[in-house]
């Protein structure tokens, strides 16, 4: 338990200034961004209560904001993932069930399992930042490559980091 | 009341839910009007310093090219100097006289900054410098590069500022076309940060590719004729009352380093006179 605490703290002093101040500058075909500080919200575990886990988003979100100049959104997505995560969580349970202290890495119940955990989570993440950013429906086409764009890395580096320092 | 009370515990977790969201919202709305200072504000102290300190480690990524560009610049410069046909201050950099028309002239002070933070893919772009109100900056101040027009200062701190860049679909700038002195609005569409679109040119206009499209002198913003960019695309729309106009920008946003913010002296009596004077509009 006091692993895991350690775990999540280190992880977010060193992740959400690695988003701010590298991840940033990162940006692939002029189009899609990297948000790479989800993984810490991500590998939250189940213990952790909803309310807390909203809170949590909140803060770090509005950290994000104010250094993409985008005050809110990030917060607001952030919130909304941290929603809808224990729901989904209960629905794509892996086989051997969960437990409650266990991180959610891909370490803990496998790349099969992960992949179907975060994808929704981080397409909910990715839209809701850039159709609220659009504002309206009028650039509904560019908005839609941009999110499935920025989905795709945020998971590709999300998975790169697990497995660079989260192995067994 | 116990009812009640217990409906509360079992849902606690969607209210917080509910609440927390609607704060966001709030903060959303709030920042959306460009010109009102958000309750947080990213132009903060905070924000500025570790901004700063991340653009100074990319600056040595940099030098080679800025060194490159100030020193056509430089040239330029020197060349007008030459040509001798227009008095031209040798401190040109700090102070810029242009003459308006030939009966009075407008002075704009041009006060270098660097660029420390920008964004090109979002729909809303903003950008942020090194300066602030302790160097003389205000808000509604005009921004340009030497290539052209950069965009409009919007909020301001002690030490940084941050402004609202040409790439913001929510801003735009009047524009003129220089060889049939038409004027029209430059604004651009959201999706590629290298061209914005010319609005309200009616199609009488003759317009060929690689024209000229630079500042009207109808705000007090910008100086007169300071590039924006260069026609490349002109198409007529169904109704045929307007020209479809794409222009390639002449700045490039994704390389922004160093910037002169425009200080207009005689911003506040054009704006008081004007004031004073309103428009009918419809």
């Amino acid at each position: 338990m006091t692993r895991n605490l350690a775990t999540i703290l280190i992880t977010f002093i060193i992740l959400l200034p690695l988003q701010i101040l590298v991840f940033r500058n990162f940006v692939v075909f002029d189009m899609g961004f990297c948000f790479v500080y989800l993984l810490f919200l991500l590998m939250l575990p189940l213990e952790l209560s909803v309310a807390l886990g909203m809170v949590i988003a909140l803060i770090s979100g509005l950290v994000v904001d104010l250094f993409y100049q985008t005050i809110g959104i990030h917060a607001a997505a952030g919130i909304l993932l941290m929603f809808v995560k224990p729901f989904w969580q209960r629905l794509n349970s892996p086989r051997s069930g969960y437990e409650v202290n266990d991180l959610m890495l891909v370490r803990t119940y496998g790349l099969g399992w992960y992949l179907g955990y975060s994808i929704p989570l981080i397409l909910i993440y990715s839209f809701t930042v850039l159709f609220v950013e659009a504002g309206s429906s009028g650039l509904f086409g560019i908005t839609l490559l941009k999110a499935t764009i920025t989905a795709f890395i945020t998971l590709i580096f999300i998975l790169i980091i697990q497995y660079l320092f989260y192995s067994k | 009341m116990g009812q009640l009370l217990a409906f509360l515990i079992k849902y606690r977790a969607f209210l917080l839910f509910l609440v927390l969201e609607t704060f966001c919202i709030w903060l959303i709305v709030q920042n959306n009007d460009y010109q009102r200072s958000a309750f947080i504000n990213s132009s903060s102290k905070f924000v500025g310093s570790v901004n700063e300190t991340s653009r100074d480690i990319g600056d040595y990524f940099r030098l080679r090219r800025v060194n490159d560009e100030l020193a056509a610049e430089n040239a330029r410069l020197r060349e007008l100097l030459f040509s001798g046909t227009e008095e031209i201050p040798i401190d040109s950099l700090v102070k810029l006289t242009i003459d308006k028309d030939t009966t009075d002239s407008i002075q704009y002070i041009l006060k270098p900054a660097e660029i420390t933070r920008n964004s090109v893919q979002l729909v809303n772009n903003f950008f942020m410098i090194n300066k602030g109100s302790k160097d003389g900056i205000e808000p509604g101040m005009g921004v340009m590069n030497s290539f052209g027009v950069v965009g409009t200062i919007r909020s301001v701190s002690k030490n940084v500022a941050e402004g609202i860049s040409i790439l913001n679909t929510r801003n735009s700038v009047s524009a003129l076309h220089l060889k049939s002195d038409r004027v029209g609005t430059v604004q651009w569409d959201g999706r590629n940060p290298k061209r914005a679109a010319l609005l309200y040119i009616t199609p009488d206009v003759e317009l060929a590719k690689g024209d000229s499209i630079v500042t009207s002198s109808f705000n007090a913003v910008f100086p007169k004729e300071v590039l924006i960019g260069t026609v490349d695309e002109v198409s007529r729309d169904e109704q045929n009352t307007y020209l479809q106009i794409m222009i390639n920008l002449s700045v490039d946003f994704a390389k922004l380093s160093y910037v002169y913010v425009i200080k207009n002296e005689l911003k506040i009596e054009q704006d008081s006179l004007m004031n004073s004077n309103p428009l009918d509009i419809q």
